[in-house]
């Protein structure tokens, strides 16, 4: 099951409950004032998801890394690996 | 390291993030908990706005984003027969 399939299939279990008590399938005996916040659920969660890929989006790029150490790091391993192939004989342009 | 643009830019898509969660929160979820009347009511459009808008706004982002790659389509097309 790749994570395509999980997804959609949490999305259909939510949608088919959600019709189901929209179209009073299941009754639950909400009085009509509050039905109006289960209409409006599928769209409330879509935008709170969205809000909340904006905020990681945001967060992660204030908090940007430089990656000092691992650049000094990869520098050495070139030189060393450069160094290896010129004793046996490749020749850089 | 994040320059202080980055850090501006990102901390205020954070804070947009939040100050829509939290806005569209108390418009769908609480303010029908609150009596009609109550001036509270004053800061919010009508609630056929709260499903309309999103609705009408992923509508024509979707538009735009097939518009899109179609005109990237059709010139990466074009370049191929010249």
């Amino acid at each position: 099951m790749t994570k395509l399939m999980q997804w959609l299939a949490a999305v259909g279990l939510f949608m088919s409950i959600w019709l189901a008590i929209v179209l009073d399938m299941i009754s639950l005996n909400i009085p009509d004032s509050k039905k109006e916040i289960l209409h409006a659920l599928p769209v409330y969660i879509l935008i709170v998801f969205a809000c909340y890929s904006l905020a990681l989006i945001g967060y992660r790029v204030a908090t940007f890394n430089d990656c000092v150490e691992e650049s000094r790091e990869l520098k050495e391993e070139i030189q060393e690996a450069k160094k290896e192939l010129t004793e046996k004989g490749y020749k850089f342009d | 390291m994040a320059t202080g643009t980055d850090q501006a830019v990102g901390w205020g898509l954070v804070s947009f993030a939040g100050f829509v969660f939290t806005y569209y929160t108390i418009w769908v979820i609480l303010l029908p908990f609150v009596d009609e009347g109550q001036s509270i009511h004053k800061f919010f459009p009508p609630r056929f706005y709260a499903i309309a808008a999103p609705l009408i706004a992923g509508v024509i982002g979707l538009i735009l984003i097939a518009v899109f790659v179609a005109v990237i389509l059709s010139a990466s097309q074009k370049k191929k027969k010249s």
